[in-house]
């Protein structure tokens, strides 16, 4: 295992795959900072409920664009140019959740507080990892992912209380984005993510990532009166 | 030191000026929140700028 820690000086003393991981990893996270705003600004941003709800679409998309900026500043300074990301059509995002359209706002809501929560796992990931820059950034990013999952949260919490019709909605749109969260940890036993764990780049395997997610995904599911999706069902990647 | 991507300082700086005005506009809405001419100034403010940064025409910003 690779216990160094490494800055931009030393990158080009390191070893081709490690140099390989880190712009692949940083492009996917340049790409999901970017996609989410390009999945809900364009419906979500005149459709919120109130206007100070169109606000906190907009205050969410600065933010993530503003992470994307923060990402590709990493990676730009080890000469992987993310730009294109920017202007990629959302069918080509990398990430399967990102490749549709947001369009009602039980979704919104529902995606702040099961994907951005991923977001911040992914973000986690990055902890203690053997490339400072990247350790760097990641404090004030994460600090804003949580406020975008707490809104996530608070926004379901009074979709399940505004009666049986819009709990039965919400519990169908959990059901529809718990199952591409899942999904967004990628293949249990992927050879690549060994590679990212020794390298120091990621901390977990995808399997004990989505299952920590699940471990504290599924008591507020249950605390919200909400049922558990079945983690099985629907799923591209086990 | 590795050689850094064409453009990398000039997205940063650009897409800094975005977000802060991004949030400049929030905060002048949210503020004035029992204004709706003001949120809705704010919010058409956000949606131009949104808007822009939608169609990623990223050679346009940088020219």
């Amino acid at each position: 295992m690779f216990t160094d820690k490494i800055e931009l000086k030393d990158f080009d003393k390191m070893d081709p795959e490690y140099k390989e991981l880190l712009g692949h990893v940083l492009t996917i996270q340049a790409d999901c900072e970017i996609g989410g705003p390009h999945l809900y600004v364009e419906t979500m941003l005149p459709a919120a409920p109130t206007k100070l709800d169109q606000l906190i679409v907009a205050r969410t998309a600065a933010e993530e664009i503003d992470h994307f900026r923060k990402i590709a500043r990493v990676a730009g300074d080890i000469g992987v140019d993310v730009s294109f990301v920017l202007s990629q059509p959302n069918q080509q995002r990398f990430v399967d959740t990102f490749r549709g359209l947001i369009t009602t706002w039980e979704d919104n809501a529902v995606f702040g507080f099961l994907i951005d929560r991923v977001g911040r796992y992914q973000l986690e990931e990055f902890y203690d990892c053997s490339y400072l820059p990247l350790q760097r950034i990641l404090p004030d990013i994460v600090t804003e992912e949580l406020g975008h999952i707490e809104y996530g949260y608070n926004k379901t919490l009074e979709l399940v209380q505004s009666g049986d019709e819009e709990k039965a909605k919400a519990q169908k749109v959990v059901d529809y984005w718990y199952v591409r969260a899942l999904d967004m940890f990628g293949h249990t036993g992927s050879k690549r993510s060994e590679r990212y764990r020794y390298w120091g780049l990621k901390r977990r395997s995808n399997e004990q990532a989505r299952q920590d997610y699940m471990n504290e995904v599924g008591p507020i599911l249950t605390q919200m009166g909400l049922k558990i999706p079945d983690p099985n069902q629907g799923r591209r990647y086990l | 030191m590795p050689q850094t991507a064409p453009n990398t300082e000039k997205l940063d700086e650009h897409l800094l000026e975005v977000v802060r005005a991004l949030h400049a506009a929030v905060k002048q809405g949210v503020s004035h929140k029992d204004d709706p001419k003001i949120m809705a100034t704010a919010i058409k403010d956000c949606k131009e700028i949104l808007d822009v940064i939608m169609e990623g025409n990223v050679q346009e910003w940088l020219n």
